[in-house]
């Protein structure tokens, strides 16, 4: 599986965590590798191995200086490449320093996030082409936070459409970001959805029908881009919202979560209500991307507001509600014990997609769904049609992402 | 146990590693008296190559060309008879031939309260008749689907 996410451009920080040229280097662990992030004099971004190649001293500590970062213990100096560029110590320092070069990646400005690609640099894809990161800065907005268990029973959450009338009926009445859509009163009428799951070029579509009015369902459309990037269906004129679950290591993964409306800036109270940590994102530590409620403080749960029945869990805020659950099924939730049922079918495809394009990487090299930035152009959609048609066909332009046209919404 | 240890909370406890060893580890009964149906005959072949592996309940059936049940193999079967029992019924479909047979399952099933699934094996355009025979009943539809998606899905549902 790390091969396969070797495939792919993916999150590696939030631009915001290197605002500056020549600003403090930040720490970057991904796909089980430390690394170090930082902007240099030129404003040019680097993501080198966190450990200096003499005597192993984290260049965290390290002086971000007139194009490089040196390393206080002995001043050994690397550019963003991760190429040495000065061994003080040496009298021809030239020749022994060409030798020297840390493990990089490239790290890359799309929106409001810095992308890496970690795989073999012969096969580098073009750049991602998601639509969050593409629209002007004034539409769109991205938060992360770290969640303390494996990516793949997060990611999960993202394409089970059937937990939200359950663990979210607080938040649909209540949040700002996504009360008082029409959508939302038959998401809470009808609590046994019908699902349909079918391939796209990129990962999947997850459909999940409810009743509308007579003669017509309610469809909220999912779709996933292989390898961890899903939608959430909008509702009515609320920006949509979505994900993307990037493995730290094999027990933690963070969450980006982002809000966009394709057509219009986020108003400054929407914005607010994101920077607060309603809708998709969560209230963080300032300073630090660890939630406030998390587990070492049982997620602050009100258990008088579970009675309320403000909240079904007791936990506050979409986001947390999420994560609280995927986290109390331990660091890597053992699938063997698992009961599954025909609801879960989303959720068996996309294993059974993902275990597929793993092995077709490792036995032929085939390129996995996802890599291709075409593949990035989807939208979640969220529609009444008559019962006779099929989403699929009928919603083959809600899902796609045009840029300048409004989504496809109730 | 936020007591015992005096300084994590119970979550963070709760959730490590070293007390996920500590679930309850029983063998879970396969719950399930499973149908499978295969609506024409590419569907047929691929019923009999899945019937070949080794599951708790699962029977599979085949619909013949008068729209009949019989066992893979076997005589005809009234549809009644057939799904006796049975509280999954996953229906598998080729193309359009078996529409009728998807209805009269579908109905059937939803009078009888069985969840049924549907699955479209192929690139789903040649089965767009069946598929929405289906659609009213079928809690789920997996649509462009191959032969190792209804393994996985039989195998995840414990059939
Ligand atoms: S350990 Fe970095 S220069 Fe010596
Ligand atoms: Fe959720």
């Amino acid at each position: 599986m790390g091969e396969l996410f070797r495939q792919y451009w993916i999150p590696a920080m939030l631009a915001e965590e290197l605002p500056e040229t020549d600003g403090p280097p930040v720490r970057v662990k991904l796909l089980s590798e430390r690394l170090v992030a930082f902007r240099d004099s030129e404003g040019r971004y680097g993501l080198v191995d966190e450990f200096c190649a003499h005597r192993g001293a984290s260049l965290w500590f390290g002086r971000n200086e007139q194009g490089g970062l040196r390393c206080p213990y002995h001043g050994w100096k690397y550019d963003v490449s991760g190429q040495c560029l000065e061994v003080p110590s040496e009298a021809d320092n030239s020749s022994f320093c060409q030798n020297v070069k840390l493990t990089s990646y490239p790290l890359v400005k799309i929106g409001d996030v810095l992308w890496t690609y970690m795989g073999d640099a012969a096969t580098q894809p073009p750049l991602p082409e998601f639509e969050w990161t593409h629209v002007p800065a004034e539409q769109t907005y991205t938060s992360k936070r770290w969640q303390q268990c494996n990516w793949l029973q997060a990611f999960e959450g993202g394409i089970d459409s059937s937990h939200v009338t359950f663990l979210h009926s607080g938040g649909l009445k209540t949040d700002p970001l996504f009360k008082g859509a029409k959508g939302n009163e038959y998401n809470l009428n009808d609590t046994k959805p019908f699902f349909e799951v079918a391939d796209s070029d990129g990962g999947l579509f997850v459909g999940a029908r409810r009743n509308a009015e007579d003669g017509t369902y309610y469809w909220r459309i999912t779709p996933w881009v292989m390898p961890a990037f899903t939608m959430v269906p909008p509702r009515g004129d609320h920006p949509v919202h979505g994900h993307f679950w990037v493995p730290i290591d094999d027990e933690n993964c963070w969450t980006y979560s982002f809000d966009y409306h394709p057509v219009r800036p986020l108003t400054e109270t929407e914005r607010q209500a994101m920077v607060d940590g309603h809708g998709v994102h969560s209230k963080n530590i300032p300073g630090t991307y660890r939630p406030m409620a998390n587990m070492d403080n049982d997620y602050l749960i009100d258990r008088e507001a579970q009675k309320r029945g403000e909240t079904y869990s007791g936990v506050a805020g979409i986001a947390m509600q999420d994560a609280s659950l995927q986290e109390s099924m331990g660091p890597i939730v053992d699938r063997s014990k698992e009961r599954l049922v025909p609801a879960d079918s989303g959720i068996i495809k996309a294993r059974q997609k993902l275990r597929k394009a793993a092995v077709a990487l490792r036995d032929e090299g085939v390129t996995p769904p996802g890599v291709d930035p075409e593949h990035h152009r989807v939208r979640s959609a969220a529609v009444v049609l008559p019962q006779a048609e099929s989403f699929l066909d009928s919603c083959r332009d809600a899902v796609k992402a045009v840029p300048g046209t409004a989504q496809h919404t109730v | 146990m936020s007591l015992a240890t005096g300084r994590q909370s119970e979550s963070a406890r709760a959730a490590s590693a070293a007390e996920a060893r500590y679930r309850i580890d029983v063998p879970i009964a396969p719950a399930r008296a499973a149908r499978v149906v295969a609506l024409d005959d590419r569907a047929a072949q691929v019923a009999a190559r899945l019937a070949a592996h080794r599951w708790a309940h699962a029977e599979f059936l085949r619909a013949d060309a008068v729209g009949e049940l019989r066992e893979l193999g076997g005589g005809p079967l009234p549809l009644t008879a057939a799904l006796i029992g049975a509280d999954v019924v996953v229906v598998l479909a080729t193309e359009d031939g078996g529409r009728d047979t998807a209805e009269r399952i579908g109905r059937h099933c939803f009078r009888y309260g069985i969840t049924t699934a549907g699955v479209v094996l192929g690139q789903g355009f040649e089965a767009d008749d069946a598929v929405a025979a289906l659609r009213p009943y079928a809690r789920v539809l997996l649509l462009s689907a191959d032969e190792s998606d209804v393994f996985e899905l039989l195998t995840a549902l414990r059939v």
